[in-house]
């Protein structure tokens, strides 16, 4: 602290003259002897002649006063004046260089100040005295230093929550990326890249410096950039400084304009167990370096960011595992073949997996037409599917080397059987071969699945018995097989129980049942090609069951087609 | 509708031939569009792939294709419906036969080589939303206009649509509802896309006059149609969140306890109706099942109309039906009766009351009340 200038002694400094017309609102002449009274606080009353506190007492005081006349000329002031205004001399008026927001505030006339000057925060008000006026000046630094860093820490914390909000919103690993870049700038920086963990031999980046970009970087480059390197191994837990020039082999991952005389940060971004990537902060050179607190600020941030990055990268991993698995088990797109019509509509219960335990599979035979099967896995979701995999699998092999239906599906029985699986599968297994009419012959075998039915040209519907025992229970099942004919436009509808044992309808509990999906073939469904009766049938079932969960829902609809020209 | 097929079948290709061309290729005159309609009439798949494609082998665009013979056959479809000229099934099969259109369209321009996209869009009907063609379409418009496209399909859960933002991470959502009964719904899907940080762009009739209820449940972005979306779009991409719900007035409950009582309105509803019509009573099972589940569908507007607090919704699905009931010769009143039917049921729901009022006046208007019963 500046020692300041000895204080003149206060008997140098002429003695206040009275007011010449008194205070306002302030008796004058007579009255004065009473003001100098203090009854307030029972100080004695002044020595007489001079009117004035000794100097010392006003040393006692804790604010910094000093008093002018009304020319602005200092008349007095106490110690800690010298130490706000170390250049204020008794005797000299208030000017600018040495009194600051004081110097401003008594020229223009204001009663108060509160203002930065010489390092400190002041604040000060002028009261009357006997014509003098007389400033009091308190030093408010400490409790402005306080309340920005109370203010600087609430910002922090709104940024982290913020920060944590945003980063859990997404599960996509490129979004949350892009999310971490987004919230570093400008808060840490004027440009924040994330690095990607090494995947092979190159790294993907995202920045962020107002505008978006990304690309790649190979490992040379980051060689080139060991602090980077450090902190994507997992080897430097703490941000560190660098100057923007030591990033520079990393080209467009951080920008080219703050690479001259710019600065940067290097933050390791925390994963579970393995890093999860790091953090490039860059400021420009015009902005403060980093401070302690911006260190702090940014290790917290990256924990959060490294947690959602790792997040995001473990639901990316076991999605495609689980999109490959399911692309694996979901119905194939039906084949187009001459003189046949096919259709097919498939809704699991669980629509975001898209598979189940309804199954279909159709493939066209050397015989013409297709063969065909259909069923249904006790059960749903992805157990389900794992056993319509294996029965598709074993169906398809068995195609090889077995033409005959009710032979297949005593052998599926038997391989069932032997896997010592407690599931079972019902099943209509069969072919579609046109004939030289226009009609479509069918060949159906059926393992206790529900009866197909056939809207005929007349628009009469009937129920085809395949019958057979359920796949996949019994050592001695019985199956058989039925013929059916197509003439031109007649369709034959496979529909699993997700159709029939929907409940809803207007009243909520009510099986759709095979009843009314027969009706609503008959009226609804005449002259439809394959494929809108297959999707029709879903609307329907979808529409009867309303907003409530559903089991599998499968439909395949086989056709003769109409014969050219005609019309239902 | 009857159609005279050319003696070969395939008329498409003269009428392509006979239509004047401009810089877009060759104009969908209405003979082109006549020969498209009598296709969808006779759910000619063949036919009218045929034509569709015939139009840009000869120099026509996709979007062209789309927007002016695809989406305008597809509206006269609902049209004919609603008239009565044409049956439930013919219906279904002219859409059916328009996706397979789009699908055979798309197919074909897809084979073009990709250009670097300009963003990625999902494009999702609301769940519960059937009407997916015109949501396919704008798919196709945006994908030919330099997007990457993913199009979810008709009636997805939020909940699946969520899983595929998690997995791919688009950069917006093209939302298409036709039906504002699914607005409660829309408002679930915006409500999932925003969550993730994904902007949502609104788009169909569902979402009222000039989209006022896109708005209403908070979507970022509204486009009355494929190419004003893909205009849009293309002006400012990528689109900031700036949607607001404003769905203050939930607060009251009446939308959760008419959504949740729907079954029990519904049977008060029809025994109220019984005991004023006699002629209901009389009903075979099938006639009492069609009339249940057009009071459910009237229960489905007022519901919708309570959730975005607007008896638009309830008023504009009335003058739909009293013209549907018309063309069918069946006497539009009924609507009234039912109308008035809600109102003891719901005596408890002050909003109800206003929304039912209006569509009571809205229907007087209209001249569609009974004398007095």
């Amino acid at each position: 602290m500046p020692e300041g200038p000895p204080v003149p002694a206060a008997g140098l400094s002429p003695p206040p003259e009275p007011a010449p017309s008194g205070e306002p609102g302030r008796p004058s002449g007579a009255a004065a002897p009473d003001s100098r009274r203090c009854p307030d606080h029972g100080t004695p009353p002044p020595p007489a002649g001079g009117g004035a506190p000794e100097p010392e007492l006003l040393d006692l005081v804790d604010q910094a006063v000093v008093v002018c006349d009304a020319a602005r000329v200092v008349v007095r002031r106490n110690r800690s004046a010298a130490e706000l205004f170390p250049r204020l001399c008794v005797g000299e008026v208030l000017s600018e260089p040495v009194a600051g927001p004081l110097a401003r505030a008594a020229a223009s006339g204001r009663e108060r100040f509160d203002a930065d000057f010489g390092g400190r925060r002041l604040a000060g008000h002028v009261r009357r005295w006997r014509g003098q006026r007389v400033w009091l000046v308190r030093d408010d630094s400490a409790v402005r230093e306080r309340e920005d860093a109370l203010r600087a820490e609430r910002s922090r914390a709104a940024f982290l929550t913020d920060a944590g909000k945003r980063l859990g919103a997404t599960l996509h690993h490129g979004r949350t990326a892009r999310t971490v870049v987004r919230l570093a700038v400008p808060v840490l920086a004027d440009a924040a890249t994330v690095v990607l963990p090494l995947h092979g031999r190159r790294t993907a980046w995202h920045r962020y410096d107002g505008a978006e970009t990304g690309g790649s970087l190979g490992g040379p480059a980051l060689r080139r950039a060991p602090r980077l390197a450090d902190a994507l191994s997992g080897l430097d837990p703490q941000p560190v400084e660098c100057t923007a020039a030591e990033l520079a082999p990393l080209g467009d991952a951080v920008p080219g304009a703050l690479a001259d005389g710019g600065q940067g940060l290097v933050v390791p971004l925390p994963g579970n167990g393995v890093p999860a990537g790091a953090l490039l902060l860059v400021r420009g050179p015009g902005r403060e370096a980093f401070s302690e607190t911006d260190h702090q600020l940014a290790g917290r941030f990256a924990a959060r960011a490294g947690i959602a990055l790792a997040a995001a990268a473990f639901y990316t991993a076991q999605s495609h595992t689980a999109s490959v698995l399911q692309a694996g088990l979901e119905p194939e797109p039906l084949p187009r073949v001459p003189r046949l019509r096919l259709g097919a509509a498939y809704r699991p219960a669980q629509v975001a997996l898209y598979i189940g335990g309804d199954f279909y599979h159709v493939t066209p035979s050397a015989a013409g037409g297709v063969d065909f099967f259909f069923g249904d896995v006790c059960g749903k979701g992805v157990e389900a599917a794992v056993l319509t995999g294996r029965v598709r699998q074993s169906l398809a092999a068995l195609a090889l080397v077995e033409t005959r239906p009710v032979r297949s599906l005593h052998l599926l029985n038997q391989s069932l059987l032997d896997s010592g699986n407690e599931r079972f599968t019902t099943l209509v297994t069969g072919s579609a071969r046109p004939a030289a009419d226009g009609g479509v012959e069918v060949t159906a075998a059926g393992g206790g699945h529900l009866p197909p039915l056939v809207l005929r040209a007349d628009g009469t519907v009937e129920a085809v018995e395949v019958g057979g025992t359920l796949v996949g229970i019994l050592p001695d099942p019985v199956f058989d097989q039925v013929r059916v004919r197509l003439a031109p436009g007649e369709v034959l509808v496979l529909y699993s129980d997700g159709v029939t044992e929907a409940r809803g309808g207007p009243e909520g509990d009510r099986m759709f049942g095979q009843e009314r999906l027969t009706r609503h073939l008959a009226e609804s469904c005449r002259g439809l090609p394959a494929g809108a009766v297959a999707e029709r049938v879903e609307l329907l079932t979808t529409e009867w069951l309303g907003d409530r969960p559903h089991d599998d829902i499968a439909v395949l609809a086989l056709q003769a087609p109409p014969a050219r020209g005609a019309r239902p | 509708m009857t159609a005279t097929p050319a003696p070969d079948g395939a008329p498409d290709a003269a009428v392509v031939a006979a239509a004047p061309v401009d810089a877009g290729g060759p104009v969908v005159t209405d003979a082109v569009r006549a020969a498209f309609d009598a296709c969808l009439a006779d759910a000619d798949e063949d036919g009218a792939r045929a034509l569709a494609l015939e139009l840009l082998d000869r120099g026509s665009g996709a979007e062209r294709v789309l927007l002016e013979l695809v989406a305008p056959a597809q509206f006269s479809v609902g049209e004919r419906w609603a008239a009565n000229e044409w049956s439930v099934a013919q219906e279904h099969a002219a859409t059916y036969v328009s996706e397979q259109v789009v699908a055979a369209l798309a197919a074909r321009t897809r084979a073009r080589p990709a250009t670097g996209a300009v963003g990625s869009v999902v494009v999702t009907c609301a769940d519960g939303e059937w009407h997916a063609l015109p949501a396919r379409i704008l798919a196709e418009v945006l994908r030919l206009r330099g997007f990457a496209v993913r199009f979810l399909g008709a009636h997805v859960p939020a909940a699946h649509l969520v899983s595929y933002l998690h997995q791919h991470g688009p950069d917006l959502v093209a939302l298409s509802c036709m039906l504002p009964v699914r607005l409660p719904a829309a408002h679930r899907t915006v409500q999932a896309a925003r969550l993730t940080g994904v902007p949502v762009l609104a788009g169909g009739a569902g979402f009222g006059p000039s989209g006022v209820w896109a708005r209403t449940v908070g979507a970022d972005l509204y486009a009355t149609g494929a190419a004003e979306a893909a205009d849009l779009l293309s002006a400012r991409w990528p689109p900031p969140l700036s949607g607001h719900p404003a769905l203050a007035h939930l607060a009251d409950d009446e939308y959760t306890r008419l959504a949740r009582s729907r079954g029990d309105l519904l049977r008060q509803l029809t025994e109220g109706l019984e005991a004023r019509l006699p002629a209901m009573r009389h009903y075979d099972e099938r006639q009492r099942e069609a009339t249940v589940e057009d009071l459910g569908h009237l229960l489905d507007f007022l519901t919708a109309a309570v959730f975005v607090d607007d008896a638009r919704v309830l008023t504009a699905f009335l003058t739909a039906s009293a013209g549907i009931l018309a063309a069918r010769g069946v006497p539009p009143a009924g609507l009234d009766f039912a109308v008035a039917g809600l109102r003891e049921p719901l005596r408890a729901f002050p909003r109800c009351l206003g929304i039912l009022d209006a569509a009571h006046r809205h229907l007087a208007d209209a001249g569609h009340t009974h004398p007095a019963p």
